[in-house]
C-alpha cells in the first residue's frame, strides 16, 4: 500500500536482536540521565556549529560575528567600563520595576483574598485592566512620564504586577480550609494564623508568580531600554545596531539571556529551599 | 502553674472538665441536623459516640468545640482547655514534626520541652525532625494526638480518629488513647464508628440517630480490658443490635 511509504522499512524479526538492540538503547539513555553535562550538551554543540560556521566562513561576521569576537568585544566593553555601567543600570531599573510592581501584586493579591469587602472593590477592574497588554501603554507612559527612569519602571512594574497578584491571589484562596480550621480550634490568631497556615500554604503559588513575573520584567526592560533610553544594556544595542556592530548586538543578546538565567537559576533556588517540606521540590 | 524540677512537664494528671449540652438544635440549609440533644457527660469520663453514617456525630463534636454555631440550645465546657483530633491528622505539612506538637502548646510556657515530652510519649521522638509528609497514616495521626495532649486539656473530642488506620494499628492506637487518658485524666468524647472500639475504649456508649441520643449504656467492665473478653463482647452484640434495628 502507498501508506506504508512513509512507515519504517519492515524487517524479518529476530527476537535476540530485537532484544538486545533494546537493551543497548536503555543503556544508552540511563547514561544520558545520569550524566551531569548531559544539559551541557546542546549548547556545546550549538557553540561548536557557530565556532565552526564563522571558521570556515559559511558565517560571515556582518551577520553573526565569530564566539571569540563576542568574547573580545565583550571583554573590551568591560574594561572600559561601558558594560558594567549599562549593566547595573538596566539591572537597578529592572529590580525597581519588580520591587514596586511586586510588592504592590503580592499585597493586593493577598488582601483581595482575604478580604471579600477588597475583593468586590477591587478585583474586577485588575481584572479588566490585565487584559491590556503591557506594552499598548508605552505611548502614554511616554507622553506622561517622558522617556527617564519613571517611564521604564512604570512599565516593568505593570508587566510584574498581574503574575504576582494573581498567583498570590489564587495561592491564598486555596489554602487547604481544614487546615486553617485546625488553626482556629487550636487557639491561633488571625496573624498567627497568618503566619503559620495561609502565607506557607501560599507560597508554592507566589513563588510561581515570582518566576512569571521575573520573566516578564527581562521583557518589559528590554522593550524599554530599545524603545526610549539613554543608557543600559538595551541602549548598548542600538547603538552597536547604528554602527553595525553585530559583535556588540550579539554580545547585549547574550547577556539578556544570561540573565533570564540567573534569576530562573535563583527562584528554583529559592524554590526548592523554601518548598524541602514538599515532597514535589525537596529532591531534585 | 507551679511546678517542681524533678516531675516531667506533661506527666501530672489534668483533670477533666465537664460537657453539659441542653436542647441542641443544630441546622445547615434544611432540617435539623442536632434534633433536641442533650448530653451530660462527667469529669474525666470516656464516652464514646456511635452511630450510622450522617447521623450528626461530627457536627456534634464541632458545635461543642465552636466550630459550628447552634440554633437553639446550650453548650456548657470550657474550650479553652479543650481539643479535637480529627479523622485526618491535619499537620502543616511545611513545619517538622517537633513544630506541629509545639503549635498545639499555644503560649504556654516551656512550649519546646512539652512538646518533646509528649512526642516521647506517643513513642515518636526519633522522628521529632522529619518532615510529616514522610510519615506514615499511623504515625501522622499519632503526632496530631501528641499536638492535641500537649496543652494539658481537659476535654478532648475525637472524631474517628483511627478511622483510616490498619487493624494492627488502631489497636496500638487504642492503647495509647487509652493509657494517657487513665494517666492524665482529661474528659474524652470519642466518635467511632466501630463499636467493638467504643466498647474496649469506653466507661459509657452513647448512641446517635438523626441528630438525637437513642440509647446510652454503661460499660462497667474493669480496666485493662483485653479484646476478645466475653463480657465486652455481649454488650458489642447488644449495641450492634440496636444500631441495626435503629436505622431504616
Ligand atoms: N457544613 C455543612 N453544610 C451542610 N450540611 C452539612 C454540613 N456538615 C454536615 N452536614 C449534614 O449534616 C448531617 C450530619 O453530618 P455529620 O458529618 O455530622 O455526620 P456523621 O454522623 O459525622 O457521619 P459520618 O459517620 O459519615 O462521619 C449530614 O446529613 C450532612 O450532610
Ligand atoms: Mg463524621
Amino acid at each position: 500500500m502507498a501508506s506504508l511509504a512513509y512507515g519504517p522499512p519492515r524487517r524479518a524479526a529476530d527476537p535476540r536482536a530485537v532484544a538486545s538492540r533494546a537493551a543497548t538503547r536503555q543503556i544508552q539513555e540511563s547514561r544520558l540521565a545520569r550524566s551531569r553535562w548531559t544539559p551541557l550538551l546542546v549548547p556545546a554543540l550549538l557553540l561548536a556549529g557557530w565556532e565552526a560556521g564563522s571558521a570556515t566562513g559559511a558565517l560571515p561576521a556582518s551577520v553573526l560575528p565569530a564566539p571569540v569576537a563576542v568574547l573580545t568585544a565583550g571583554w573590551q566593553l568591560t574594561r572600559d567600563g561601558t558594560l558594567p555601567t549599562n549593566l547595573a543600570i538596566s539591572a537597578s531599573r529592572a529590580l525597581a520595576g519588580l520591587a514596586v510592581g511586586g510588592t504592590l501584586g503580592l499585597l493586593l493579591g493577598i488582601a483581595t483574598a482575604i478580604s471579600v469587602g477588597l475583593r468586590r472593590l477591587l478585583d474586577p477592574t485588575i481584572q479588566a485592566l490585565r487584559s491590556v497588554p503591557p506594552f499598548a501603554l508605552l505611548p502614554l507612559i511616554i507622553l506622561w512620564l517622558g522617556i527617564d527612569e519613571g517611564a521604564k519602571i512604570a512599565l516593568i512594574g505593570w508587566s510584574v504586577f498581574f503574575p504576582l497578584y494573581l498567583n498570590s491571589y489564587h495561592g491564598v484562596r486555596s489554602v487547604d480550609r481544614s487546615l486553617l480550621e485546625m488553626g482556629r480550634v487550636y487557639g491561633m490568631g488571625r496573624t498567627t494564623l497568618f503566619r503559620r497556615v495561609t502565607l506557607p500554604g501560599a507560597l508554592p503559588s507566589i513563588l510561581v508568580g515570582i518566576r512569571f513575573a521575573l520573566g516578564l520584567m527581562w521583557l518589559a526592560l528590554i522593550v524599554a531600554e530599545t524603545i526610549a533610553a539613554s543608557s543600559g544594556i538595551g541602549y548598548m544595542a542600538n547603538q552597536a545596531r547604528e554602527f553595525s556592530q553585530t559583535d556588540v548586538i550579539v554580545l547585549t543578546i547574550v547577556i539578556y539571556g544570561a540573565l533570564g538565567k540567573l534569576t530562573d537559576t535563583a527562584t528554583r533556588a529559592a524554590e526548592r529551599r523554601l518548598l524541602r517540606w514538599n515532597p514535589a521540590y525537596g529532591e531534585r | 502553674m507551679a511546678q517542681t524540677a524533678s516531675r516531667p512537664l506533661v506527666e501530672q494528671a489534668s483533670g477533666g472538665t465537664p460537657i453539659v449540652v441542653s436542647g441542641l438544635v443544630v441546622a445547615f440549609d434544611g432540617p435539623p441536623v442536632i434534633d433536641n440533644l442533650d448530653l451530660v457527660v462527667d469529669p474525666g469520663a470516656f464516652v464514646s459516640i456511635v452511630g450510622r453514617s450522617g447521623c450528626g456525630k461530627s457536627t456534634l463534636l464541632r458545635t461543642i468545640i465552636g466550630l459550628e454555631a447552634p440554633q437553639r440550645g446550650t453548650i456548657t465546657v470550657d474550650r479553652d482547655r479543650a481539643r479535637i483530633v480529627f479523622q485526618e491528622p491535619r499537620l502543616l505539612p511545611w513545619f517538622d514534626v517537633l513544630t506541629n506538637v509545639v503549635l498545639g502548646a499555644g503560649d504556654l510556657p516551656d512550649a519546646r520541652e512539652r512538646a518533646a515530652e509528649t512526642l516521647a510519649l506517643v513513642g515518636l521522638s526519633a522522628k521529632a525532625h522529619e518532615w510529616p509528609t514522610r510519615l506514615s497514616g499511623g504515625q501522622r495521626q499519632r503526632v496530631a494526638l501528641a499536638r492535641a495532649l500537649v496543652s494539658q486539656p481537659r476535654l478532648l473530642l475525637f472524631d474517628e480518629p483511627l478511622g483510616a488506620l490498619d487493624a494492627l494499628t488502631r489497636i496500638e492506637m487504642q492503647r495509647l488513647i487509652e493509657n494517657v487518658w487513665s494517666r492524665q485524666q482529661f474528659t474524652a468524647l470519642f466518635v467511632t464508628h466501630d463499636v467493638g472500639e467504643a466498647v474496649m475504649l469506653s466507661d459509657r456508649v452513647v448512641m446517635m440517630d438523626r441528630g438525637r441520643i437513642v440509647s446510652d449504656t454503661d460499660i462497667p467492665a474493669p480496666r485493662p480490658r483485653r479484646h476478645g473478653d466475653a463480657q465486652l463482647a455481649t454488650i458489642e452484640g447488644r449495641i450492634l443490635d440496636l444500631l441495626l434495628a435503629g436505622g431504616s
